[in-house]
C-alpha cells in the first residue's frame, strides 16, 4: 500500500492554459483526479469558477465533492482508501478500513470514544476530516499494541477490570495511553484531566484511574 | 414473591413456575447466612440430580475469587465487535426519517425522490409503528400511517451502498402532515383540557425489560390510572400514627444513553433471516422478528457478540430491527441500521418522571401505621411510571394505599431502566424515612432496624454504624459554618429475585481436554461470560482464560433476556448443572480405560480420582485423552429454586458524603461506601464494577441528567451528549464496595444479580439525606442543579419540630 | 452533514483567494463540523486553513504577545509565558471543551465559534440569529442563557478566550486580499444582537481572522479566570469570570472584571471594576465587586440563579488572581 500517489494535484495555473479564464470545470476535474461521472454533481458547486491568482493557486489543495483516492498513514502503515471532503477520520477508519477499534458515540466530540492519536496527539476523530489527517501519523487502537508486546495501558485495564460494556474502552485506553506517554509519573488528577473529555456510561471511572496509574508504574493508593 | 406494585417487571419474569415432576428428591445441607455475621446451615429438598452443595467462596478454586474479564483483552484492544463494527460483504447502509413535529397526521410520504437517488437500494415507510402505547380500540384513530405522537419518530428509512447516500436520500423524502395540538408537559397534560395525545384509552404491554402496565386501567384524558393497591384501611393507619411526614416529590426524565445507540445488522436470506443486534435480549429480538414477519422462530438467527449498554433499553427488534430487515428483504443485501445520538435520545426509551405525594403514619417507637402514595409520571407515548416498589416492599408497613398514574405526553415511549421504578420511588421514601427519624428524635439507622426485616439489610446497618465514614458524621444538621458544608446520607434500595426459567445451556468436553461452555445469553457488559468461564473452571479444574465461552447466539441453548437482574441468578445453576452432568458423562466416558466404574471416579480439583485408590490421580486432561469418545455434552435448563417461598428480596444501603457549596449551588459527592448483596458473589472483580457503575450512574442521575423538551414546539433541546449531561471523571467520588456474601440456599450456585440493586436506586436519596445532614434543607427535586439547589436554599425552612 | 468541496490552503494568500461564493472557512473545524452535523450550516465549499503554517504559533513582541490565529487551545494552555504573565488566558484556554478537543481548537475558532443556545444549535429553530423575526428562548427553556444586555437574542458569549481577551485589551487581526491587514479591539468586534441580529462579529466575509495582539501587562498585574457549570469535567459555562488586577502593593490600581456567561457578547462591569480601583483587595471588597456585577440584571424566566452564582463566581476568581485562594473545587477542572 505504501508508495500511493497522492491523490490531489495542485491546480494548474492560469498562465498554463492561457486560452480560457480562471479554471474550467474540465480543467478542475482533470485535477482533482475525478472522472466525468461526476461532472452532474459538481454542476450545484459554486466557487469553482474561481480566478487564478497566479502563484497562490500553487497553495491550493482541491478536494470534492466527489469521493477521492488518498492515502492515510494508520499505526506505520500507508492505507489507501476513498474519502469524501466530509468523510470524518473516524468513519474512514470504520467504514472505508473496517478499523471498528475506534468507536462513535456522541459524534459530537464529546465522549472521546472514537479517540485516536494525531502524531501522538490525543484527538476526537469524529470531529476530524480524514483530509485533515493526510501527511499525519495516525495512531488507533489496533496500533497501540505490537505483536510483541501489549501496551501496558491495555494490560492494565484488564488486570483492574477498567472496563463493562467496553464500547468507551478504546477511546479510554487512547487518552491515558497519551497521558501516560507525555507524562510517565501522573497523579490520579492528572488522569482526572486527561479523561474529562472521555464518557463511560456503566461507570467504570475509578477503575480507568487506578489501571493507568498502575501502568504508569504507581499506586492507586498514592494519589 | 413481595407485594410490590411496580408493574415494571412483567409476569414471564416473575413466574418461576413450580415444576418439581422429578420424583427423585434428595435433601442437602446448605450454608445459610452472612459469614462473619450469621454464617450458619439449613436444609433444602432439591432435584437429586443436583451437583454437590458448594460451601461458601472461601472455599472455592475460581468461583467467588476475583477474576479478570473473560474478554477484557479483546475489549482494550479493540478488537471486540460490536453490531456497529459488523461489516457483511454488499451490506447496505440505512437511516430513518424521523418526525420532526410532535403530534400530526400523516397525510402522505413522497420517497420517489429517494428511491431514485444514487445509491438508493431500498426504502421503506413504516405502516405499522412499535413502541409505546396503543389504543384499546383501534377504530378511534383511521390513519394509513402510524399516527405522530412524538418528534424523533421513525417514519420511513432508507438504505443505501454509503452512509452517505442513505444521509443525502433521506432529505429527498417529503412527508406532509396535518398537525394536532400537542402536549409535553406532564402537569399542563394532566389539565381538563389539555390535548388529548391518545383519542381514548391505551395500554402497553410489558416487554422483557419492563415498562408498560396492568391492562384494564382506568384512563381520564393523558391520565392512564389510577391503578390502585391498597392493604388495609391507610386512612385508619394515619388516625393511629403520632407523626404523619407529608411531602411532596419530583423527579425526571432520564434517557438511557448507552454508548453504543441501539442498532442492528439484519441479513435477509431466503432460508435465514440473521440479525446482529445490540440487544439485552438475543431471545426477545428472536421472538418479536418471528412474530412479526411471521417466520418459525428457527428461521431468525440472533447474534450479540459484544454490546455497548442496555440499562434496559435493549429489548425486542423494536423499530430499528423490523425496519433494516425489511429494508434487506426488499434489497436483497444485508443493511446495517444504527441510530444516531439524537434518535437514540427521542425514540428508544427513558426513565419516566415522577410526582408523588408520600404520606407516611408511624406511632412514636416507629411502627409504620399507614403508608400512601399517590404518584404521577410520564412515560411519554407509553406507560410505565409507577414507582410504589419502595414504599410498597422496603419496610414493614400495617396499612398501605398506592395509587399510581402514567400520564401521556407527546415524547418518546419509556423503556425499563435499571431498577424501573426504584431511583424514584427511594428518592421519595428513603428521604421521608430519614424525616420520620428526625420527627422521632431517633437514629436513622436505628429507624430503620425497626421497620426492615430483611435480614442482610440489618447486617449491612452494622457494617455501616461501624464504618469511619457513618462515625464521622455529625448528626447535627447545618453544622459546618462556611459556605461549604459537609455531610453524610444513606439510603436503602430493595430489589427483587426474579427469574428467568428459560436459560439453559450446554457444556460440552473434547478429547483433548478443551472445555465449552454455550448459551445464547448475552454479555451487556456486566461480565456473564467471566462468571460461566468461571463455573466450568470450578468443575474441571481448567483456569477459566481457557474454558470457551460462547454466547450471544440463539444457535445455542435458549438464554436469560438480561434485565431486571436476572441473569446470573436464571443462567448459573443451568449451567453449573450442564457442566456437573458433562462432567459425569466425561467418567463415564474415561472409566474403561481408566479400568475402572463411573461410580468409582470423581474429578475435583482437576484430577481424575479413584474413590476405592485403583490409581493415582491423573489430571483432567490426560483423563480427556482417554475418552471413549470426542465429545461428551450435556445440556440443562434452569429449575425452580429450591424453596422460592423464602429471600424473595434484596438490596443493600449506600453512604454518600456530600460537600455542598451553597454560594454555587454545586454539590461535590466525595465518598460513598456501598454495601450490598447479590447472593454468592460469583465474581467480585465484575460485581464492585456493576456497583461502581450503579453509583457514578445514580450521582449522574441525582445531579445532572435532564431531558428537556422545549414546551412550545415539543422538541427535545438538549439531545446530544455534551447538554444532556453525564457524571465525567471529575464528578466520580471516592467510592468503597463491600459485599454482603449472603447465602440463601435456592439453586446449585446459590447467586443473585445486583445490576439494579447496585447505587441507582439509593444515590438519589443518600445525596438528598447528606444535603440535608449539611444544610438542615430538604431538597425534594431532582436533578440537583445549581439553580435547584440555590431555590432550595433561599427558601424559608420550616422548622421541624421532634416530638 | 451535506457534501461539500473543499481548498485545502496552505499560505494565507491562497485562503484569501478562496473567501468568495458563499465559502466557509475552516480551522480546527470543532464548532463548525457540529453546526454542520446538526444541519444548521450547509455550506456548498469549505477552505481549510488549518495547514497554513504561518497562523501558528505564540510570538513575544517588544509590545506584548501576539497569537497566531491557529495556535491550539492546548498550545495556549501550556504556554509558560502566558501562564506566567498572562494567566487569565492559560486559565481561559486550559478550561475551555476538552482536553482532545483543545488539542485542535484554535484560538481564532474559539474567538469565532458561533452561539451554543440549544435552538441557534438547532435545524428545527429558525431564530433571529438565523436571518428571521424570532426568538425561541424568551418564551421557552432559558436556564443557560443571558441575564444581561440581551436585547432580542439573551444567548450567552460561547468563547472563554475571548473572557480573557478582552480584559487583556486584546486586538484582533483580520486580512482581507482586497484591503489587506486591520485591527480591531476586542471589545468592538463583537456586535450586539439588536445592532445587528444577523452578524456574531465585524469580520467581513472576505476577511480571515490571522492574528490576535495582547499588550503587554502592566506591573503588578496578577490575573485569573474561572469557569462554573453544572459539572466539572466538559461543560458549558453557565458563569464564568475573568479578572485582572494591576496592583500597586497592597493597592488595586486597576481592575478588570469580564463575563461571558452572562450575555451575548462578552462584557466588561465597570460597576465590579469601580469597587476593587483604588482599593486593597480583601474578601469583603471582592465580595462587593461580585454583587456590583449585576447591576442591571434582568433574568429570564429560569436563570435567576445566575444572578446568585455571578458575584461569587466574580468574587472567587478576584481572590485567586490575589493568591487569597486556591483554585475553587466548584470551578471546572
Amino acid at each position: 500500500m505504501s508508495g500511493h500517489q497522492p491523490p490531489h494535484k495542485e491546480l494548474p495555473e492560469a498562465s498554463s492554459t492561457p486560452a480560457t479564464k480562471g479554471i474550467t470545470r474540465r480543467g478542475f476535474l482533470k485535477g482533482a483526479g475525478i472522472t466525468a461521472a461526476g461532472t452532474a454533481l459538481l454542476d450545484g458547486v459554486h466557487g469553482l469558477q474561481q480566478e487564478a491568482h497566479g502563484a497562490t493557486t500553487r497553495d491550493v489543495k482541491e478536494y470534492g465533492p466527489e469521493a477521492f483516492p488518498v492515502t492515510l498513514n494508520i499505526n506505520g502503515t500507508e492505507h489507501a482508501l476513498h474519502v469524501e471532503p466530509r468523510t470524518t477520520l473516524a468513519e474512514a477508519l470504520r467504514n472505508g478500513l473496517g478499523m471498528t477499534g475506534t468507536k462513535i458515540s456522541c459524534d459530537r466530540g464529546v465522549c472521546s470514544s472514537c479517540t485516536v492519536w494525531l502524531d501522538k496527539m490525543p484527538v476526537n476523530s469524529c470531529m476530524t476530516l480524514a483530509v485533515d489527517a493526510i501527511g499525519h501519523r495516525i495512531t488507533t487502537i489496533e496500533g497501540l499494541s505490537t505483536d510483541s508486546e501489549v501496551h501496558p495501558v491495555q494490560a492494565a485495564f484488564v488486570r483492574h477490570d477498567a472496563m463493562q460494556c467496553g464500547f468507551c474502552t478504546p477511546g479510554m485506553v487512547m487518552s491515558c495511553a497519551a497521558l501516560i506517554e507525555r507524562n510517565p509519573h501522573p497523579t490520579e488528577a492528572d488522569v482526572r484531566v486527561a479523561i474529562s473529555g472521555n464518557l463511560c456510561r456503566c461507570g467504570t471511572y475509578p477503575k480507568v484511574f487506578a489501571a493507568t496509574l498502575d501502568a504508569a508504574g504507581q499506586h492507586a493508593s498514592k494519589a | 414473591m413481595a407485594t410490590h406494585t411496580s408493574h415494571s417487571i412483567p409476569d414471564a419474569l416473575l413466574s418461576a413456575a413450580a415444576d418439581t415432576t422429578d420424583a427423585s428428591m434428595r435433601t442437602a445441607t446448605m450454608p445459610i447466612g452472612i459469614p462473619g455475621f450469621t454464617l450458619r446451615e439449613e436444609q433444602r429438598t432439591m432435584p437429586a440430580s443436583e451437583p454437590p452443595v458448594w460451601p461458601i467462596n472461601k472455599d472455592l478454586s475460581y468461583v467467588g475469587k476475583p477474576q479478570e474479564r473473560w474478554d477484557g483483552a479483546a475489549k482494550a484492544a479493540g478488537r471486540a465487535r460490536y453490531t456497529a463494527d459488523v461489516q457483511l460483504p454488499g451490506m447496505l447502509y440505512a437511516r430513518f426519517v424521523n418526525s420532526t413535529v410532535p403530534h400530526a397526521k400523516v397525510l402522505s410520504i413522497d420517497t420517489s425522490a429517494a428511491e431514485s437517488y444514487p445509491g438508493v437500494k431500498s426504502v421503506h415507510v413504516i405502516e405499522k409503528l412499535l413502541g409505546g402505547a396503543v389504543l384499546r380500540d383501534p377504530a378511534l384513530e383511521q390513519s394509513r400511517y402510524p399516527l405522530v405522537r412524538y418528534v424523533g419518530q421513525p417514519i420511513a428509512a432508507v438504505a443505501a451502498t454509503t452512509p452517505q447516500a442513505a444521509e443525502d436520500a433521506l432529505a429527498k423524502i417529503k412527508v406532509t402532515y396535518e398537525t394536532l395540538p400537542f402536549v409535553v408537559d406532564m402537569n399542563l397534560a394532566r389539565e381538563q383540557n389539555a390535548p388529548l395525545v391518545f383519542p381514548g384509552a391505551a395500554d402497553q404491554a410489558g416487554t422483557a425489560g419492563g415498562g408498560g402496565s396492568a391492562s384494564g386501567i382506568p384512563q381520564t384524558g393523558n391520565v392512564h390510572g389510577p391503578a390502585v393497591h391498597k392493604q388495609g384501611d391507610a386512612e385508619q393507619g394515619f388516625k393511629e400514627a403520632d407523626v404523619i411526614v407529608d411531602a411532596h416529590y419530583t423527579t425526571q426524565v432520564q434517557t438511557h444513553s448507552a454508548l453504543e445507540t441501539h442498532g442492528v445488522v439484519a441479513d435477509w436470506k431466503p432460508d435465514l433471516l440473521t440479525v446482529y443486534a445490540s440487544t439485552q435480549g438475543t431471545a426477545s429480538v428472536r421472538e418479536e422478528l418471528a412474530a412479526y414477519f411471521q417466520l418459525p422462530m428457527s428461521k431468525v438467527r440472533v447474534i450479540t457478540e459484544f454490546m455497548g449498554g442496555g440499562f434496559g433499553a435493549k429489548f425486542g427488534a423494536g423499530n430499528p430491527g423490523v425496519v433494516a430487515a425489511t429494508l434487506s428483504r426488499k434489497a436483497g443485501a444485508p443493511v446495517r441500521l444504527m441510530l444516531d445520538r439524537q434518535e437514540e435520545h427521542l425514540s428508544v426509551g427513558n426513565r419516566p418522571s415522577s410526582d408523588q405525594r408520600l404520606r407516611i403514619g408511624a406511632k412514636k417507637d416507629g411502627t409504620i401505621t399507614a403508608i400512601q402514595l399517590i404518584s404521577f409520571g410520564t412515560a411519554g407515548c407509553g406507560t410505565g411510571a409507577g414507582c410504589a416498589g419502595p414504599a410498597s416492599n422496603l419496610y414493614k408497613w400495617a396499612t398501605l394505599h398506592v395509587e399510581e398514574n402514567d400520564v401521556f405526553i407527546n415524547a418518546g415511549p419509556a423503556a425499563a431502566f435499571r431498577a424501573p421504578g426504584h431511583p424514584q420511588g427511594a428518592f421519595a421514601l428513603e428521604q421521608s424515612i430519614d424525616e420520620l427519624a428526625a420527627r422521632l428524635n431517633m437514629d436513622s439507622l436505628d429507624l430503620r432496624d425497626r421497620i426492615d426485616e430483611n435480614p442482610v439489610r440489618r447486617v449491612q446497618r452494622q457494617i455501616i454504624r461501624d464504618s469511619a465514614i457513618w462515625k464521622s458524621r455529625n448528626p447535627r444538621a447545618n453544622a459546618d459554618a462556611g459556605p461549604i458544608k459537609r455531610g453524610i446520607g444513606l439510603s436503602q434500595s430493595i430489589w427483587y429475585r426474579h427469574l428467568t426459567m428459560d436459560s439453559a445451556a450446554e457444556v460440552r468436553v473434547h478429547k483433548d481436554g478443551s472445555v465449552e461452555v454455550l448459551s445464547a445469553v448475552q454479555d451487556i457488559g456486566s461480565g456473564i461470560k467471566t462468571v460461566l468461564a468461571q463455573i466450568l473452571a470450578e468443575q474441571f479444574g481448567v483456569p477459566p482464560a481457557q474454558v470457551e465461552v460462547k454466547i450471544g447466539d440463539t444457535n445455542y441453548p435458549v438464554g436469560p433476556n438480561s434485565g431486571g437482574s436476572v441473569t446470573t441468578a436464571s443462567l448459573t445453576p443451568a449451567v453449573r448443572d450442564a457442566a456437573w452432568q458433562a462432567a459425569q458423562k466425561f467418567l463415564a466416558s474415561v472409566a474403561p480405560a481408566l479400568g475402572a466404574r463411573a461410580s468409582d471416579l470423581t474429578l475435583t480439583d482437576g484430577m481424575v480420582r479413584s474413590a476405592s485408590g485403583k490409581f493415582q490421580p491423573i489430571s483432567f486432561r490426560s483423563a480427556a485423552a482417554k475418552m471413549d469418545t470426542n465429545q461428551v455434552s450435556a445440556q440443562s435448563k434452569r429449575i425452580p429454586d429450591y424453596d422460592p417461598k423464602k429471600y424473595d428480596t434484596y438490596g443493600g444501603v449506600d453512604v454518600a458524603e456530600v460537600a455542598v457549596d451553597t454560594e454555587t449551588g454545586r454539590i461535590h459527592v466525595k465518598h460513598v461506601l456501598a454495601v450490598h448483596d447479590c447472593g454468592r458473589p460469583m465474581n467480585p472483580t465484575g460485581v464492585i464494577s456493576q456497583i461502581n457503575g450503579g453509583v457514578i450512574q445514580g450521582i449522574s442521575y441525582t445531579l445532572f441528567e435532564h431531558r428537556l423538551i422545549d414546551p412550545n414546539y415539543g422538541i427535545m433541546v438538549n439531545s446530544n451528549l455534551d447538554k444532556y449531561k453525564i457524571a465525567g471523571s471529575y464528578e466520580v467520588p471516592k467510592i468503597e464496595v463491600q459485599l454482603t456474601e449472603s447465602y440463601i440456599g435456592q439453586s446449585s450456585t446459590d447467586a443473585s444479580g445486583i445490576g439494579e440493586a447496585a447505587g441507582i436506586i439509593s444515590a438519589g436519596a443518600a445525596i438528598a439525606n447528606a444535603f440535608y445532614n449539611a444544610t438542615g434543607v430538604r431538597i425534594r427535586q431532582l436533578p440537583m442543579t445549581p439553580a435547584v439547589v440555590l431555590a432550595a436554599l433561599n427558601q424559608p425552612q420550616p422548622q421541624m419540630e421532634a416530638l | 452533514m451535506n457534501s461539500f468541496s473543499l481548498a485545502d490552503c496552505s499560505t494565507v494568500e491562497a485562503a484569501l483567494s478562496q473567501l468568495k461564493n458563499g465559502a466557509v472557512v475552516k480551522a480546527g473545524g470543532v464548532d463548525l463540523l457540529d453546526r454542520m452535523k446538526n444541519g444548521t450550516d450547509t455550506p456548498d465549499r469549505l477552505v481549510n486553513i488549518r495547514n497554513i503554517r504561518e497562523l501558528r504559533g505564540v510570538q513575544a513582541t517588544p509590545d506584548g504577545l501576539t497569537l497566531g490565529a491557529l495556535t491550539t487551545l492546548a498550545e495556549i494552555a501550556d504556554h509558560p509565558t502566558i501562564r506566567a504573565q498572562y494567566t487569565i488566558l492559560s486559565d481561559a484556554c486550559g478550561r475551555a471543551a476538552t482536553p482532545h478537543i483543545r488539542n485542535v481548537a484554535t484560538i481564532g475558532g474559539n474567538v469565532l465559534q458561533e452561539l451554543q443556545c440549544w435552538y441557534f444549535r438547532s435545524a428545527e429553530f429558525q431564530c433571529i440569529r438565523k436571518g428571521k423575526d424570532q426568538c425561541f428562548a424568551f418564551s421557552g427553556l432559558n436556564q443557560y442563557h443571558a441575564i444581561m444586555d440581551y436585547g432580542g437574542c439573551p444567548s450567552v458569549a460561547p468563547s472563554s478566550g475571548a473572557v480573557a481577551l478582552l480584559a487583556l485589551n486584546a486586538t484582533i487581526e483580520l486580512t482581507s486580499a482586497a484591503k489587506g491587514k486591520r485591527t480591531v479591539a476586542i471589545k468592538d468586534f463583537y456586535v450586539q444582537p439588536d445592532a445587528n441580529p444577523h452578524r456574531f462579529n465585524v469580520k467581513a466575509d472576505d476577511e480571515l481572522l490571522t492574528a490576535i495582539h495582547i499588550p503587554k501587562t502592566a506591573p503588578g498585574t496578577r490575573s485569573a479566570y474561572q469557569k462554573y457549570g453544572e459539572k466539572e469535567s466538559h461543560d458549558w459555562a453557565i458563569a464564568d469570570a475573568g479578572i485582572l488586577l494591576e496592583m500597586d502593593g497592597e493597592v488595586c490600581r486597576r481592575a478588570v472584571v469580564t463575563m461571558g456567561a452572562a450575555s451575548p457578547v462578552v462584557r466588561r462591569s465597570t460597576e465590579a471594576e469601580a469597587v476593587l480601583t483604588g482599593k486593597p483587595i480583601t474578601r469583603d471588597t471582592a465580595r462587593a465587586a461580585g454583587q456590583a456585577s449585576m447591576t442591571g440584571a434582568m433574568p429570564l424566566s429560569m436563570n435567576g440563579y445566575k444572578v446568585q452564582l455571578f458575584p461569587t463566581a466574580i468574587y472567587r476568581t478576584i481572590l485567586l488572581a490575589a493568591g487569597q485562594m486556591e483554585r475553587d473545587p466548584s470551578a471546572a477542572g
